[in-house]
């Protein structure tokens, strides 16, 4: 199988996860969605799982790498942030069906499914770690404020995506901004940084 | 007599609690897909007649021990709330208790704050949403209405949001023991949209006090 049939197939496997269940998940579908033998398939997957997992990996990979890119800008880190999260916001409006797949359908199979969505979240925590140095008091903050900033993030946007209203969420950009600036910035500075985004979108 | 409870009916009560314990191991193991009545009544160690005296089925099951964690965690929350101590200094008193409830009930706990939110059927998530709510109307309970003009309606649901994330995180490691040891950070992210920095962080510090304290 070449890169642009695994690349098929991985996608139509998480199609078939969202749209049928994982139990009725089938490989024969995404196969041959892709234009893959059972012969090619067996040659790279063991099993439905193998190619689940590797589907998963590839899209929060993806995931990542297109929020740390957004997020290298140069800018100052409030405005790398939002930069980076407006464009996953818009990816997640552009692909709800993918955006299920990795918040609800694969997460949902098993704990070592949902284990991997533990680790996407925890993918976001380094983004965060430059806003200690935006903080408005000189007293540490907590050990766990990133995290505490990308689930703040994540409660939204999976309230939404599970609603089926993804589209919605590039227009939630500056509430959600104000949701992950809050913990290092404090609630005046983060409203400035909200309506400056509503402002700009 | 109606008020006499029998021997036949003590059993009854105990089969009951042992079954729903059993559902939540095996969901915390395998996950709510993957569970099955069979496996939950060998670990139970009841017969299916047993089980569908108390439960129509594998859901009907879940939904009840879900309902058990939140009437545990309700009931943690009353008695910490009848404490004498100012309001903002009960809130903690209540995180406090209902983060020892689901160290104590981890398997519960991860029923509650992962499968039913993630994993199991369309009821068992309504359950995890109305619960949802009901803790972010608590954490609104914060907001003196002095805040920066313009802050989010979603701040309290977000701010629990990433408690929930960390709470999730450590169950999934097996430490629910840390949890209690965390107050202090979720008091912070519960406040600081409400309250700004400084007092959130003087809130905290207050509640590290709270985390060492013994059979609250």
């Amino acid at each position: 199988m070449n890169a642009q049939q695994r690349e098929m197939l991985l996608r139509a496997m998480l199609e078939e996860l969202v749209g049928n269940g994982y139990g009725d998940a089938s490989v024969e579908r995404a196969r041959e969605v892709a234009g893959i033998s059972a012969s090619e398939f067996a040659a790279e997957f063991s099993d439905k799982d193998e190619c689940l997992f590797a589907a998963y990996d590839c899209l929060t990979d993806r995931v990542v790498a297109t929020a740390n890119a957004d997020c290298d800008q140069g800018d100052p880190w409030p405005e790398r942030i939002k930069v980076g999260l407006e464009s996953l916001l818009q990816a997640v409006a552009a692909y709800p069906q993918m955006a299920t797949a990795l918040t609800r359908s694969f997460p949902g199979i098993r704990p070592a499914a949902y284990q991997r969505y533990v680790e996407l979240l925890s993918r976001f925590e380094p983004l965060m770690r430059e806003g200690r140095e935006y903080s408005g008091v000189e007293e540490e903050l907590p050990g766990e404020v990133e995290l505490l900033a990308v689930g703040a993030a994540e409660a939204i946007i999976f309230a939404e995506v599970d609603a089926g209203r993804a589209q919605r969420l590039p227009g939630m950009l500056p509430e959600i901004l104000f949701s992950v600036l809050v913990p290092f910035m404090g609630p005046d500075r983060a409203a400035d940084e909200m309506r400056s985004a509503a402002v700009s979108t | 007599m109606g008020s006499t409870i029998t021997g036949n009916e003590v059993l009854a009560v105990s089969d009951r609690d042992r079954i729903v314990q059993a559902m939540a191991e095996c969901c915390a193991e395998v996950g709510y897909q993957r569970t099955t009545v069979a496996a939950v009544l060998e670990r139970a160690g009841v017969d299916e007649e047993r089980f569908a005296s108390h439960f129509t089925g594998k859901e009907d099951c879940a939904l009840a021990a879900l309902n058990k964690i939140v009437s545990e965690t309700l009931a943690r929350i009353s008695m910490a709330d009848s404490r004498s101590e100012p309001a903002i200094d009960r809130r903690k008193f209540e995180g406090k208790a209902i983060l020892d409830l689901l160290a104590t009930r981890s398997a519960f706990a991860r029923l509650g704050l992962v499968e039913s939110r993630q994993g199991g059927t369309a009821r068992m998530h309504h359950s995890y949403e109305s619960a949802a709510r009901v803790l972010a109307l608590m954490a609104e309970r914060f907001d003196g209405g002095d805040g920066p003009p313009g802050r989010p309606s979603v701040s309290a649901r977000a701010a629990l949001g990433g408690v929930e994330a960390v709470v999730r995180r450590e169950l999934m490691a097996n430490r629910g023991e840390r949890l209690s040891q965390l107050l202090p950070d979720f008091v912070y992210a519960v406040l600081v949209p409400f309250v700004g920095q400084g007092e959130a962080l003087r809130q905290a510090r207050l509640a590290a006090r709270v985390a060492a304290e013994e059979g609250l």
